[in-house]
């Protein structure tokens, strides 16, 4: 048994784990409760344990806790504020984009079965950070690796394309 | 030109001519001077040189290691290919940034470094990497894929040639993570391949990577061979 320290949605904590190579997706759903984020194949192919390691998309299944030690770990139970509208909140560009995500998730009714999402949603909050208004081509590309088995991907297209509205503050 | 001025238009004929001959001596040094110290000079050693018979022995065998899908897979043009059976990249990479050396890390959603650590091999989810170097897809003038033995040699030959490290290059741990693409740790480029106990596809999930079938140090020698010998490149 080891002690990793860990930064997980702004907090920090010594984490007990049994070993430094236990795949941080493991950590953050066995040890620390945070089920969000799902195991969906375990060989970083389906993008369903994405997070956020120092504000890049990163999966969770191929990272070691050991190597995560030290670094912000955001998940999807931390992408926005609880208290989003109110003034104090902290208003970073990965909030913006994640408050915009959620939203147009939230009015296309994005989600069928749910398990892909919290993924989907990760890798999109990425997307708008470093390409604000993407084209097809990028959607395609930079969602290419989150898999749905419910097919919701014109959704996911079009809820992206309205976030992306609604940072410009085309969309309300 | 007082000449110019007293004698009119004749001299201005003249002056041309000798402007024009003078233009044309520069010429003809100057290509004589290219053709003896040319760009493209395939090797730096005669053809009956001892060395250069080595160094072509030496090439016959560093080629199969550029060709083999170890190196192959990521030396191509804007999508990556995997596994032994050089299968298009799943999911699909494409090249994207790339640095000031020209290696592609993917578009910004979908980085290499997504997945690939530099941790090196993930021994549970299978997916390789390189200890403490970044992975992604060589640069575009280092674009292996359908190139020839003799076009690959004078590829490498032009890069070595133009400042490129060779020797460095080859000893990097990106570059050493084909002799031992499975493990991780213990890291070993000089594993003994042929005597290693076959690793067991359920318990090591990239265990269908074929190591290059040479050790690193093999490796080095004949890539030391080949350019003590002139980097000679076969006709």
């Amino acid at each position: 048994m080891v002690t990793v320290p860990l930064n997980v949605n702004g907090r920090s904590a010594n984490v007990p784990v049994d070993s430094e190579k236990m795949p941080l997706l493991w950590v953050l759903r066995d040890i620390m409760g945070l089920t969000g984020t799902k195991y969906g194949c375990g060989r970083a192919l389906c993008g369903a344990c994405t997070v956020h390691i120092d504000g890049e998309a990163a999966r969770s299944c191929s990272i070691m806790v050991g190597d995560a030690a030290g670094k912000t770990i955001v998940t999807i139970e931390g992408v926005t504020c609880p208290q989003a509208e109110a003034k104090s909140c902290p208003q970073t560009e990965s909030d913006r984009c994640a408050k915009a995500v959620l939203a147009a998730w939230r009015r296309l009714n994005v989600v069928q079965c749910g398990y892909c999402q919290s993924g989907q949603i990760m890798s999109a909050i990425t997307l708008l950070k470093k390409i604000p208004k993407p084209t097809c081509k990028d959607i395609d590309l930079g969602m290419e690796g989150n898999i749905c088995r419910c097919g919701t991907y014109q959704r996911i297209r079009k809820a992206i394309c309205l976030a992306s509205d609604m940072l410009d503050g085309k969309a309300l | 030109m007082r000449g110019a001025i007293m004698f009119g238009v004749p001299n201005r004929r003249r002056t041309a001519a000798i402007l024009g001959s003078w233009l044309g001596a520069i010429a003809l040094l100057l290509a004589a001077a290219l053709a003896v110290h040319g760009e493209d000079k395939k090797q730096d050693t005669k053809p009956d040189d001892p060395r250069t018979a080595a160094a072509l022995a030496a090439w016959d065998r560093i080629v199969t290691v550029l060709q083999h899908p170890r190196c192959m897979n990521c030396h191509q043009e804007n999508v990556p290919l995997q596994g032994d059976e050089r299968r298009i990249h799943i999911p699909l990479v494409v090249r994207g940034h790339t640095d000031e050396k020209g290696v592609g890390s993917g578009v910004d959603a979908m980085r290499c470094s997504n997945c690939h650590n530099a941790t090196g091999n993930n021994e549970t989810s299978g997916t390789p990497g390189a200890v403490n170097e970044a992975w992604g897809l060589a640069p575009i003038s280092m674009q292996w894929q359908g190139q020839p033995s003799v076009k690959l040699c004078d590829m490498l030959g032009k890069w070595a040639r133009g400042g490129g490290n060779l020797m460095e290059h080859m000893d990097t741990n990106l570059v050493k993570w084909g002799w031992d693409p499975i493990h991780n740790p213990p890291w070993d480029p000089d594993r003994d391949q042929k005597n290693d106990p076959k690793p067991d596809p359920d318990r090591e999930p990239g265990s269908k990577r074929t190591p290059i079938p040479m050790t690193h140090s093999e490796f080095m020698k004949l890539l030391n061979t080949w350019v003590v010998g002139g980097m000679a490149c076969p006709e």
